[in-house]
């Protein structure tokens, strides 16, 4: 999986490609832990080519929105395939995080 | 039906996976290969994780078609610890942000995602079998 961060003035960009699984869910986590920081919370995922992700994924996705929500911060997740927002459906995950 | 037995099982998950994602009973749909790998891979993560506690030990993975290939059946055994996956209350999904636990969550995810999470304790062995219907009658 390649993961790009971009942080402009008003928010940060991540665009996530490919697969979010058990291999790769640790490389995932020191890739977003520098977001889990600072002042500049809000933070827009592109799930566009994200095919994805087991619960480890959607662990360190509940750790960002936890760490945003403490920063009053946003976070929104875009454009993500509909077999992958079956498993934020299904767990809950829809509910406390915003995919547009 | 295919059947392997891995042993060690320490950073194997993902040969063990792709062992059962090549069986020849798996269904050819996208959409019902992505449900059961998910579960494949939350079911083999429990185990190689916290089913010993040294992290030494066995597994043996296999899937078998049922009702004359009506069903596919994905059958884990280990000699770990006896850890009751289906003991475990589903997590509250209702609850906000900050109080919903990091974790907790690959059991469900079979469970929702797999039509039946059937688990056995039988000569000190777990053995857990998922079950998906994957043709029409």
């Amino acid at each position: 999986m390649d993961v790009t961060i971009n942080k402009e003035e008003s928010k940060t960009i991540v665009v996530l490609n490919g697969r979010l699984d058990t291999t790769n869910a640790s490389k995932f986590q020191q890739d977003i832990e520098p977001l889990m920081e600072g002042d500049n919370p809000d933070i827009e995922i592109d799930c566009t080519n994200m095919e994805y992700t087991s619960s480890q994924g959607l662990r360190l996705f509940l750790m960002l929105q936890k760490s945003v929500t403490s920063r009053a911060g946003n976070l929104i997740l875009t454009n993500m395939k509909p077999q992958v927002k079956e498993v934020f459906d299904i767990t809950g995950f829809s509910n406390i995080i915003n995919i547009l | 039906m295919i059947k392997k037995h891995f042993n060690p099982i320490q950073q194997k998950s993902g040969e063990i996976i792709e062992f059962l994602m090549s069986s020849p009973d798996m269904p050819k749909d996208d959409n019902l290969l992505f449900k059961i790998r998910l579960s494949i891979e939350e079911a083999v993560e429990n185990i190689v994780n916290y089913a010993y506690n040294d992290g030494v030990g066995w597994m043996e993975v296999g899937t078998d078609l049922e009702n004359t290939g009506l069903i596919l059946s994905v059958t884990l055994k280990d000699a770990g610890i006896h850890f009751k996956p289906l003991a475990k209350p589903d997590p509250d999904l209702s609850l906000p942000v900050e109080q919903r636990e990091i974790g907790g969550l690959g059991i469900y995810l079979c469970k929702k995602l797999m039509d039946d999470v059937i688990y056995h304790y039988e000569d000190g062995c777990n053995i857990l079998t998922m079950k998906k219907k994957i043709a029409q009658e």
